[in-house]
This record gives C-alpha cells, structure tokens and sequence, in this order.
C-alpha cells in the first residue's frame, strides 16, 4: 500500500485532482507524441522529478511502486526484440531470432511506455483514488463502472484484513505446519472469504436501503480551495510538456 | 402530538429460511426517550430494528409511526428512513466509500438534498461525533471505535428524529464507550429520541430512561428501566440484575439506604457518589 501512503502524505494533496488529472493527461499526450526515444525519455525525466521533488515523494519509495511496472516494461520488450522462428531452412526446424532491423522502434515503444508509466504514477502518487473516482464522476463516466470502483476499492481492504484474520487464525492452529496442511487450510480460507463476501454484499445492501438509496451510489465531491491558482499551473505546464514533445526532434 | 414515536403491533416475522425471529411482537417508543432494548442473542432485537426503519415487513401486525401505519411505498420509504437512522452492529459492512467525509455525505445525498446543504450537514454530523479532525483520513486507518462514530455520523447527517442503534458498545474499549456516551447525551439533550440494543445491563441501568426486553421474538416486559430490570422473570431471562442495583440493595439490608439527589444510585459514578453522601451524613450527625 506505498501508493496509498504516498497519496495521502504527499505535498500536492490538497490541490486539485482536476489540475494533477490534466497534467497526467498532458503527459500520456506528450508520451505519444514523442517522435524520437530521446524526447520520451525527457518527457519521463520531468515527470519523474516533477513528482519526487515537487510532491516530496521519497526516490526509494517511487522506485519500488515502479518496480513491478518497469520489470514488465523490460520483460515485454525483450519477448518484442526475441521471436521464436518457424522456418525450415534452420537445422533444428525452430530457432530464437533476434529482431535487430526492429531495435530501434521497439526502443521507441519502451520509451514512450515509459513516459506513460511515470504520468500514470505522477496521478496515481499525489491522488487518492477516491479523489481519481470522484474526477471520472465529474467527467460523466458511466455511473455504474464508478460504482463498482468505489465498492472494490472499498472491500479490498475489508477483505485483505479478513484474509488476514483468517490466516493468523489457521496458522495459530498450525494450519499451515505443513504442505499438506497448508493447502488445506488454503482451501478454508477461499471457502471461508466466498461466504464473507456474499454475506457482506448482503450486509451493505441493507446498509444502503437504511441511508435511503434506491440506485446509484452518489457522494459529495470533495472541494478543493486554491483550484484556480492550481488549474492554471497545471494547463500552463501540461502544455508546455506537449508542446515540447512536439518540437523536440 | 403522541407521547409514542414507533410502535409495533402483533408483528411476526419469519426469515426466508424459516427460523421465525418475531413472533406477535408489540411494543411502544416514547418521543425524545433513552430505549434500551435488552435480550439474549437470537431474541431479535436486529430483527426489530429492521422493521422500524421499514426494511423489512412483515406479513402479520403492523409497525405505526405516532398513529398512522408506515407507508411502504417508494417515497413513504426514503421518508421514514430520514426520520428513522439506524446504525448497524459492524462498521465495515455500511461503510461504503474509502473517504470519511464522502461516506457520511452517502445519506444525505440519497434524500436529494442540495450539494451545498449537504456540505453543512456532514461537517456538522462530523463535529457531533467528534471526528472533525479525521474527515479527510481514509476509512480502513481509522480504529474500529472511530469508524462506528463515522457510522454515526452518516445516520446523524440524514437529521433524523429516532437515532437506532444496534449493540454500539459491542468492541469499544472503556475509554471509546465513554467517548461515545458523552456523544449520545449530546443528542439526548438536544430532543433526539435514542433506541439502543445492548447486552450490558448495567450500561442499560445507567443510561436508559425506558427498557425492552425480548425473548425469543415477543416482548418480555417493557417500561420504566429500574423497574423492568429489578422484575425477577427478567432477571432470570437475562441471567442477572444490574451490578449498581444490586450492590445498593445489599446495602440496604445493612441499614445502608444510599441515595443521591433523593434517588437510587444508577451507574457506577452515582452509587460511589451516594456511599460518600451516605458516610458525610453519618459523621454529621
Ligand atoms: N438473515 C437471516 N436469515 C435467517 N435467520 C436469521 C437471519 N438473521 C437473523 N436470523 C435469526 O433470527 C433470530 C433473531 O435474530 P436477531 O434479530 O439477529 O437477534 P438479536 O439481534 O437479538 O441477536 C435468530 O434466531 C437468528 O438466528
Ligand atoms: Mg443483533
């Protein structure tokens, strides 16, 4: 949960999520706008830097949420730069192919992967989702998709605590002192989080019927105070990053 | 105006699996009161919480707000249930959003209020359970007893006029459940009427005006709480009396009559208070 850490502690919180929205935003644009790798990388240099030092967020702690990320980015692009060859021509009839002649576009795409990782993590870093969820609410997406966002996000923690409780409670009775004990108390615990969440989905809907809702979940947006000084901001350097992208060769 | 708020009438309730949780059930709410429903686990007290707010129905009887029977229509509903909030046993299960502010927000929002109202109330209901300072805290940081005063305050920012609550002290540690009592005496004093289901009998004794006592789906006894707990077919349902009760009682046959203000000792506070006036009295003499 750093991700969650960090959206809550982070020195840009109390600004707009609609100026850190556009700025993400502007940052996928430039990312794909990017007509050289060498661009890419500036464009996720500054995005980079822009969230550790301007939303204070620790360097150790942004690598390691984009670790997992850049492990992918990196494992994808080698399975690009590798192909497995059918030909017959070869000895063997199969063999790895390096796809040299295509070294520079896939370059590219990582590059440009890359710049969309760090505008992704420049929202995901200085926004709580529920914040993200209440700007798509503005932007009119679909109710219903909102919704189910807002219960996951919800029971995700409701339930990582029960799966929690659960496992302390099997492993106290040495449910998992062995392998064969172990994978049976595994299956008690999937058994047991099924009827939890069913009984729960039951429990929030008498909870809704008692706050007097009769459809879609509908929440107070919170208010941001200084949003035009910080909309402002956000236009003027999500523009200036596009336009950047753009120009630079 | 009627002196009764809710009421029900031979109602009987049976769940789809057939366990039959009421059975020809009645009693009476009185306005701006301090209920305290009582009864063994099983006895239906849930069960009648969710009747009074219209969730469930059932098929016999009828539950009356003041005279009129409710109106289970689709507005008799979202009306009944501004004027009824009930707060459920476990935080986690009525919690819907991550963010305090946007949860307590939830109620309001569903009655159709203005977004700018709606923005007063929940700092309002905030402030009232004394969670002010957390409303921009994520909900699963917060500590249980934290998390059941958001509960709270959800209901509260609906305005209700009946405040029920299903076992609130249930998880609180000492400290939480005087924190939360202060609470219910602020809106005590300020005319809402309060049902709260308990176990804790000498929580009851302290702090109810009135007592319901359930067994097995059907009222026991139901009126004043020093009466209705000192009566010894309820003594033997719950198991016990009041500790408070008790202790005075064997006072009393020591030619200690303990009072304070003229009354007998209900709390804890109360009892240690009336030996003292007691002794101070003695020594008078
Ligand atoms: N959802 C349900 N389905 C079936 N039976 C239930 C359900 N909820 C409660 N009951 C049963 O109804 C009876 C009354 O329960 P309840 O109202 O929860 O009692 P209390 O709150 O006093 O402990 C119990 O026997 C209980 O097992
Ligand atoms: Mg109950």
């Amino acid at each position: 949960m750093l991700t969650e850490q960090s959206a809550y502690t982070n020195r840009w919180r109390q600004i707009s999520p609609v100026a850190k929205g556009f700025v993400s935003i502007c940052g996928m644009v430039a990312a794909f706008a990017a007509g050289s790798p060498r661009t890419a990388l500036l464009v996720a240099l500054i995005l980079s830097l822009a969230t550790v030092l301007g939303a204070n967020i620790p360097p150790v702690r942004y690598l390691r949420v984009a670790a997992p990320a850049l492990f992918f980015l990196l494992a994808s692009g080698l399975s690009l730069l590798a192909s497995l060859d059918f030909s017959y021509n070869s000895t063997f009839g199969l063999s790895l192919h390096l796809a040299e002649s295509e070294l520079p576009r896939i370059f590219q795409v990582c590059c440009r992967s890359l710049a969309c990782l760090t505008a992704l993590l420049f929202l995901a870093l200085t926004t709580p989702l529920t914040d993200i969820i209440s700007l798509m609410r503005r932007c009119k997406l679909p109710e219903t998709l909102l919704d189910l966002m807002t219960l996951s996000y919800r029971t995700l923690f409701v339930l990582s605590e029960a799966v929690h409780e659960t496992v302390t409670a099997q492993s106290a009775r040495l449910g998992y002192a062995s392998l064969t004990l172990s994978l049976r108390s595994l299956g008690g615990l999937v058994a047991n989080l099924a009827v939890q969440v069913w009984q729960r989905s039951q429990a929030l809907h008498l909870a809704a019927l008692a706050r007097g809702n009769d459809g879609a979940l509908r929440f107070l947006e919170p208010d941001y105070p200084d949003s035009p000084r910080a909309i402002s901001c956000a236009v003027i350097s999500g523009v200036l990053l596009v336009v950047l992208a753009v120009y630079l060769p | 105006m009627t002196d009764f708020i809710l009421s029900l009438k031979d109602v009987s309730y049976r769940y789809p699996d057939g366990t039959s949780a009421l059975n020809d059930c009645s009693l009476t709410i009185r306005r701006g009161m301090r209920t305290a429903v009582l009864g063994a686990n099983g006895a239906g007290k849930t069960t009648m919480f969710l009747h009074l707010n219209g969730i469930l129905r059932s098929s016999t009887g009828h539950v009356r707000w003041e005279e009129t029977p409710l109106d289970y229509s689709r507005d008799g509903m979202r009306k009944l249930r501004s004027r009824v909030g009930l707060v459920f046993q476990n935080p986690d299960s009525q919690l819907f959003s991550a963010s305090v502010r946007e949860d307590v927000s939830f109620g309001p929002m569903n009655l159709g209020l203005p977004k700018k109202i709606v923005r007063e109330r929940v700092e309002k209901a905030l402030l009232a359970v004394g969670m002010a300072e957390s409303a921009d805290k994520p909900v699963h940081n917060l500590s249980y007893g934290q998390k059941k005063r958001v509960c709270i305050a959800g209901v509260l920012a609906m305005r209700p006029e009946v405040l029920v609550l299903d076992e609130p002290m249930a998880g609180l540690d000492a400290a939480m459940q005087e924190e939360l009592t202060v609470v219910l005496e602020h809106l005590h004093a300020a005319g809402m009427t309060i049902i709260i289901a308990t176990h804790d009998l000498d929580f009851a004794y302290g702090w109810a005006d009135e007592a319901i006592v359930l067994q097995r789906g059907r009222l026991l006894a139901q009126g004043n709480v020093a009466e209705v707990l000192l009566k010894p077919d309820v003594q033997t349902e719950l198991g016990s009396s009041p500790i408070v009760a008790e202790i005075t009682s064997s006072l009393a046959l020591t030619g200690m009559a303990v009072r304070v203000n003229g009354y007998l000792p209900r709390s804890r506070s109360e009892l240690l208070k009336a030996i003292s006036e007691f002794h101070r009295q003695e020594n008078e003499q």
